[in-house]
């Protein structure tokens, strides 16, 4: 018997599978509404590397979600690597790419110790961190443009395999990586753990201080590699690289069915919330519309999208 | 029992209280008892007894279903909210409602009465300090009533609070002449010794300007401050002593606080008496203060400590001292030779062999989590790739299906989410961890807390099973009966201190079980 109160019951328990997907085709039907060019050649190609290195950052992100925190310092990271593989790519070669990545993994070291050990709440931390980090760019790159004209780096992002740039290779392979480090080991398993119930986590067998600081580590790594990415392709930058960035890319998480409270969604969901913001921006892009109807844009959909997948149930006091 | 109390000195009593809670928890049944002018008069009971809400029900938190109040002889209604129930002389004095640290002593008694001390609309502060240091030095209260309430030590704090409720009596009652009677509901709490000390001696100097009903649990300290007792358990009033006409033993109170009847069901499995093994665990001297004491004992292998004593007297801070969820400051803690850290998370402790299972649900299961989940994440070492830290599915399901199997786990499969399960199923799919970890020492706080008789024979008997099989345990529980079907030994532990330790039939008899 399909009666329509046992479809309208699959509907409500698979609500944050159904909803993203949902979303994803009336993004992808109502820009190429607006703009025929949105699903040709050129636009996917402009679709392609939109979402690819925010996805990198993005699957970060997810983990330290997962566990219930926030980490505030994903832009500044990617931005801090960019400018770092920019700066110094003349005199280390491609040696600057791990040197960018080792730094965001201390950062993000940081990050996890400030949460772990000095109890300090990961938003206030990690916004302090990346702070931090924008004063450190901003010393760096003394706020002029930097190019990079180095070919063997451009073609990290811009080479082009059956037709799609190499960028999108890097998002899709460090995404399965993280759905398989989430869903098939001990670390992933631990992630969810910390997240769902932080006391009984403390209860089993494992130690919650430390898988807090790896979860942070791993974030920074990816914001490094996500910079190292950005830079590749878009071939130079500023101070200004990844600002406004951090709304959209909590969206795109939450978005995705990672609830903010921790311990459920996971990577695998974050690829369609990613789809769902990076296309609405380059859409947005596409039809030239300017940057404050973006931002007030994203702003929206990152408060609509934490009311839709909070669990108010389980959380008794918010601050 | 001693009932009836001459009319003319009597200043406060209930008669045939009487309270039901949604029409099926009698909280209290029938409940009669005084208080006269100038004692303190003591009401224990375990939780759950129903002192809270006699208690409440005399401020005028709760309306009673039944009962009578007499005030001075004269017959009142009970009173609808804490005004009206300060009008009548009744106040009382919160567990851990507490003070505000940043006020001054003066800021604090008036708190909610500046009403009275304000003139063309300005608050006369000179005026509020000097009655403030009339009404501490009239209570025997030391302290300035200048200072900042956190400036002061706790017992002064605590005296502080006490001042307050009665000044409020005097403020709403309008009349100096009323003998305001304070409930104080556990003050003791928070103190350390000597804080409690210092806390009666000023309560005994307080007598003489207002009487007391005095909650708690604490036995030593009801036996030596009170004028005499009264003891609720499971609603009812089953003993009243007067201290000033007999001597009481501790034990005596002690059983009419616990005593319990005993009941149809006695495990089948009798392991007792099983020879002693090597040892296993050693404490010695643990010490936390204000908790508990020179704790000093040896768990041999195969063998359950059990750890027993009214709430409050420790028990539950010293298991979860051994789990590592709390830190000890002085003594040791010695697992196969070697001495354990006083302060170390319970992963470490899991490493030396002690794992930890709390019946509280929700305390250590993963309620969204299927079954499998919950089970493999102590597990996590057996269920890894040889070659790589990845797990293996089919291992993690079978592993989780052998313990659904062996515990009687009612649930459509292991794949099902834990939130889902009955109380009893969830509390096994706990315990099942366990017995997949085998780890050397397993501590059980209060493992059966709230599930049925039949989840409860369940675990008894698995638990029976791990320890037939060189496992060892302590136990903490609310439940006595735990305690006679589980232990090989029972240590008595009151006020932080271990007082006596037995073995189960004298255990029996002295519970009166």
């Amino acid at each position: 018997m399909t009666s329509p109160s046992l479809s309208r019951e699959w509907l409500r328990r698979n609500m944050t599978t159904v909803g993203p997907i949902v979303f994803v085709v009336a993004v992808v039907v109502g820009f190429q509404m607006m703009n025929p060019f949105f699903l040709r050649y050129q636009g996917i190609i402009s679709l392609v590397y939109s979402m690819s290195y925010f996805l990198v950052a993005a699957c970060g992100l997810t983990f330290v979600i997962m566990t219930g925190s926030f980490d505030f310092s994903v832009p500044s990271l990617l931005k801090l690597s960019a400018l770092l593989c920019v700066l110094y790519i003349e005199e280390l070669g491609l040696w600057v790419i791990p040197l960018a990545l080792l730094v965001c993994v201390g950062f993000g070291f940081i990050n996890g110790l400030f949460l772990a050990k000095f109890n300090v709440p990961s938003f206030m931390a990690t916004l302090g961190v990346s702070i931090v980090v924008e004063g450190i760019a901003l010393y760096l790159s003394k706020g002029f443009l930097q190019i990079m004209d180095d070919r063997a780096f451009r073609s990290l992002a811009t080479t082009f395999i059956v037709g799609l740039p190499s960028v999108f290779y890097w998002g899709m392979g460090i995404w399965l990586i993280s759905i398989f480090l989430a869903m098939g080991t001990a670390f992933g398993r631990r992630t969810y753990a910390v997240g769902g119930n932080l006391i009984g986590a403390g209860l089993s067998d494992m130690n919650v201080a430390r898988h807090r600081i790896y979860v942070f580590m791993l974030s920074g790594l990816l914001s490094g590699l996500a910079g190292v990415l950005y830079m590749a392709q878009m071939g130079g930058g500023s101070v200004e690289m990844g600002a406004d960035m951090a709304i959209p890319l909590f969206a795109s998480v939450v978005a995705g069915g990672t609830a903010l409270t921790g311990g459920v969604g996971g990577p695998h969901r974050t690829l369609l919330g990613v789809i769902i913001i990076t296309w609405i921006q380059a859409g947005m892009n596409m039809l030239a519309i300017g940057r404050d109807i973006q931002m007030l844009t994203f702003g929206l959909i990152a408060i609509g999208m934490s009311i839709a997948t909070i669990d108010r149930k389980r959380i008794k006091i918010i601050k | 029992m001693r009932m009836g109390i001459a009319m003319d000195d009597s200043l406060l009593e209930v008669k045939g209280v009487s309270k039901t809670f949604g029409g099926v928890v009698r909280a209290l049944d029938d409940i009669s008892l005084a208080a006269r002018r100038n004692e303190i008069v003591g009401v224990v009971g375990e939780n759950g007894a129903g002192k809270s809400t006699l208690m409440k029900i005399l401020v005028g938190v709760y309306p009673p279903d039944k009962g009578e109040l007499y005030h001075k002889g004269e017959k009142v209604p009970f009173p609808k909210d804490p005004k009206e129930a300060a009008k009548r002389g009744i106040s009382i004095v919160y567990q851990e409602k507490g003070v505000i640290p940043w006020l001054k002593v003066y800021q604090f008694l008036f708190l909610g009465h500046e009403d009275k001390y304000v003139k063309f609309s300005i608050l006369q502060t000179d005026k509020m300090k000097k009655h403030a240091a009339a009404i501490l030095e009239e209570l025997h209260v030391k302290c300035d009533a200048e200072a900042f309430m956190y400036e002061l030590p706790l017992s002064t704090q605590k005296m502080v609070e006490i001042a307050r409720a009665i000044l409020s009596v005097r403020l709403e009652s309008g009349e100096d002449g009323t003998t305001p009677i304070i409930i104080l509901d556990e003050p003791t709490g928070p103190l350390n010794d000597e804080e409690r000390r210092e806390l009666f001696s000023d309560l005994l100097k307080m007598k003489k300007n207002a009487s007391f009903f005095f909650i708690s649990h604490i036995i030593p300290e009801v036996r030596e401050f009170t004028d005499r007792v009264h003891v609720l358990r499971d609603g009812k009033l089953v003993a009243n002593y007067d201290f000033s006409e007999e001597k009481i033993a501790e034990e005596d109170l002690f059983r009419a606080i616990v005593g319990r009847e005993s009941s149809e069901y006695i495990s089948k499995q009798e392991v007792k008496g099983v020879d002693r093994g090597a040892v296993g665990l050693t404490a010695k001297n643990m010490t936390k203060k204000g908790h508990y004491y020179d704790i000093s004992f040896d768990l041999h292998k195969g063998e359950c400590v059990g750890i027993f004593g009214p709430a409050g007297s420790g028990k539950s801070q010293i298991i979860r001292t051994i789990a590592g969820i709390m830190s000890f400051e002085r003594g040791e803690l010695i697992v196969k030779g070697h001495k354990l850290k006083a302060s170390a998370p319970p992963h470490v402790r899991l490493r030396s062999g002690i794992g930890y299972f709390s019946g509280e649900t929700g305390k250590e299961l993963f309620f969204n989590w299927p079954i499998v989940k919950n089970i493999s994440i102590v597990n996590m070492q057996k269920i890894l790739g040889k070659f790589m830290p990845v797990i293996n599915f089919n291992a993690e399901r079978k592993m989780a299906q052998r313990i659904v199997h062996r515990l009687r786990i009612r649930t459509p499969s292991v794949n099902t989410d834990c939130y889902s399960l009955s109380g009893g199923n969830k509390q096994k799919v706990s315990v099942g961890k366990w017995v997949e970890r085998k780890p050397d020492i397993l501590l059980l706080d209060d493992p059966t807390i709230g599930i049925d008789v039949g989840a409860r024979e369940d675990i008894y008997e698995v638990l029976s099973e791990m320890k037939k099989s060189g496992i060892s345990m302590i136990l903490v529980s609310d439940d006595p009966k735990e305690y006679s079907i589980l232990c090989d030994r029972i240590m008595f532990v009151m006020d932080g201190r271990i007082q006596n330790v037995l073995g189960p039939d004298e255990f029996r008899k002295v519970v009166g079980i």
